[in-house]
C-alpha cells in the first residue's frame, strides 16, 4: 500500500497506526512521513494526545496490591535480570574455573612438594636405619664385650680366684703376664698388656705342666690384652713358649718365656 | 512532578521509582482499556501488572521521537489481552469477532467498569460507539465496522468526526483551564 499525506489522513491509517493496528511495515512507513512532515507529525501528535485524554478520563484505579506485586517482581527481575544472570554465569562459570585452576595448581605444587619431602624423608630414614643398624651392631659389640669383661671381672674379683704372675725369664726379661686361676669355677683368664709384640710368623702359646706333660691351654691371642684360656685339671706350672705361628703340637721348650708354678 | 521525558530517562536506566510513577499515572488509563476489553478483573489485573513488567525490560527500545509514552504502553497492554483472549479460545480466528460476543456472556466484571466517562460521553451515540470499539475493546477497524453493520469507510469517518469534536473538546476545557489559570 502506498502511503502518501492525504491517504494518510483520509483512510484513518494515522488512528489505526496509533491504536497498533498496523503491522511493522506499515507503522514504519508512517514514521518516515511523520518525519519529514511537520504538519502531519502535529496532527499526529495531536490524535495521540486526545487518545491520552480518552484514556485518561477513563481511568479505573487498579487495586493497590498490583502495583506492590509489580515492584517485587521488579526487584527480582532488577537482581537478576536475564543479561545479567548470562554474565555472572558467565563470571560465575570464570570465577569457579579459575577457583578449580587454582586449586588444582595447588594441589600440584602441594603434591609435588610432598612428593620431594617423601623422597627426602625416605632417604633419612634410610640413613636412620642405617645408623640405626650400626648403633645396633656397636650395642650387640658392646654387650658382648660387657659379658666378656664382666665375665672376666666376675672371674677376677671371685674369693676362689688366685693371681699368679708371669715374669719374663732371661730371654724375654720386659715380659710380664698376669693370670687369674679359678679352681672352682675352672677357668683361666690372663692379661697379656705386657708381652712384647711378635713378628707375623710367631705366636705365644700357652701350656699347663701336668706332672711333667706339657698341656695346651692355647695360642695367645695378638689382639687382645685380656683373654680366658684353656683350665687344665692337676696343673702343677703356668709356661708361655715362643711357637711358629698358629700354635704347635709340643712346646718348643728352648724358647720359654716365662712360667710360674701353682700353689 | 517530573515530567515525563525525564521518568523514562529514569526507567531507562532501570530506575524503580521511575517505574512506580510511570505507574502511578497511567496504570488507571490501561487498566480500564484491558478491562474494558476482556472483562474479567483478574486477568486484566494480571495483563496489567505483565505490561508494566514489559515496559521495564523493554524500556531501552522505546523511542520517545516516535511517539507518547501512553501510546507505547497502550499498544503494549492491547496485545496482550488481545493474545489472552485468543490463547483462552484457541479455535477463534484472530479477526472472528465471535470471540469478544462470547466474552460478554459470562463476564465478571462491575457493569460500571464498562461505563465511559469523560468527553466521550458528550459524542453523539453511533461516533461513541465507533470508538469505544476500537479504543476499548481492542476491535481493528475492520472487526468494527462489520460489529457496527456499517461500510468501512463510513466507519473510518465515524472515527475521524469522533475525534475531531474530541479536539475541539479538549481544545475548550484547556482554554477553560488557561482562563481559569489566567484569573487566579
Amino acid at each position: 500500500m502506498m502511503m502518501d499525506k492525504k491517504s494518510l489522513l483520509e483512510n484513518g491509517l494515522l488512528e489505526q497506526y496509533l491504536l497498533g493496528e498496523l503491522n511493522a511495515n506499515q507503522c514504519e512507513q508512517i514514521e518516515q512521513l511523520l518525519l519529514f512532515d511537520n504538519e502531519l507529525k502535529i496532527h499526529c501528535d495531536q490524535l495521540e494526545e486526545d487518545f491520552e485524554n480518552i484514556g485518561l478520563e477513563n481511568a479505573i484505579t487498579p487495586p493497590s496490591v498490583i502495583k506492590s506485586q509489580l515492584l517485587d517482581r521488579i526487584k527480582i527481575l532488577h537482581t537478576d535480570a536475564p543479561k545479567v544472570i548470562a554474565l555472572n554465569t558467565k563470571n560465575n562459570i570464570k570465577i569457579y574455573l579459575g577457583i578449580a585452576a587454582s586449586l588444582t595448581a595447588l594441589f600440584m605444587v602441594g603434591g609435588f612438594w610432598m612428593y620431594s619431602q617423601l623422597n627426602e624423608v625416605k632417604q633419612q630414614l634410610q640413613t636412620v636405619e642405617t645408623y640405626n643398624d650400626e648403633l645396633n651392631t656397636t650395642i650387640e659389640a658392646l654387650n658382648t664385650e660387657l659379658e666378656r669383661t664382666n665375665t672376666f671381672y666376675t672371674g677376677i674379683v671371685s674369693p676362689d680366684t688366685e693371681q699368679y704372675i708371669l715374669k719374663g725369664n732371661a730371654s724375654l726379661p720386659e715380659a710380664k703376664v698376669v693370670s687369674y686361676v679359678n679352681h672352682k669355677s675352672k677357668s683361666v683368664v690372663i692379661n697379656t698388656e705386657r708381652l712384647p709384640e711378635l713378628d707375623a710368623d710367631h705366636d705365644y702359646q700357652m701350656w699347663a705342666d701336668v706332672k711333667g706333660d706339657m698341656i695346651d691351654m692355647g695360642v695367645i691371642s695378638k689382639d687382645k690384652t685380656i683373654m680366658n684360656m684353656a683350665y687344665i685339671d692337676y696343673a702343677e706350672s703356668l709356661n708361655i713358649t715362643i711357637e711358629p705361628a698358629g700354635g704347635n703340637d709340643h712346646p718348643t721348650v728352648e724358647r720359654l718365656v716365662t712360667n710360674v708354678y701353682l700353689r | 512532578m517530573q515530567n515525563d521525558n525525564t521518568l523514562i530517562q529514569n526507567l531507562k536506566n532501570k530506575d524503580e521509582r521511575a517505574l512506580a510513577l510511570l505507574y502511578d499515572k497511567y496504570s488507571g488509563a490501561i487498566y480500564s482499556v484491558i478491562l474494558k476489553t476482556i472483562r474479567d478483573e483478574g486477568k486484566a489485573q494480571n495483563i496489567l501488572q505483565d505490561t508494566f513488567i514489559t515496559v521495564w525490560e523493554k524500556a531501552q527500545s522505546y523511542d520517545e521521537s516516535k511517539g507518547r509514552f501512553y501510546t507505547w504502553a497502550y499498544r503494549i497492554a492491547k496485545n496482550k489481552t488481545l493474545n489472552v483472549l485468543r490463547k483462552s479460545n484457541p479455535l477463534i480466528q484472530t479477526d472472528d469477532f465471535s470471540v469478544y460476543k462470547n466474552k460478554e456472556d459470562a463476564i465478571s466484571i462491575d457493569p460500571e467498569y464498562l461505563e465511559l466517562n469523560g468527553a466521550v460521553t458528550t459524542l453523539e451515540q453511533h461516533h461513541k460507539e465507533a470508538i469505544e470499539l476500537v479504543y476499548f475493546k481492542g476491535l481493528t477497524h475492520r472487526e468494527a465496522h462489520k460489529e457496527m453493520n456499517v461500510p468501512l469507510g463510513t466507519f473510518k469517518s465515524y472515527i475521524r468526526q469522533a475525534l475531531k469534536q474530541l479536539r475541539e473538546t479538549y481544545a475548550k476545557t484547556l482554554s477553560l483551564m488557561l482562563l481559569i489559570l489566567n484569573a487566579l
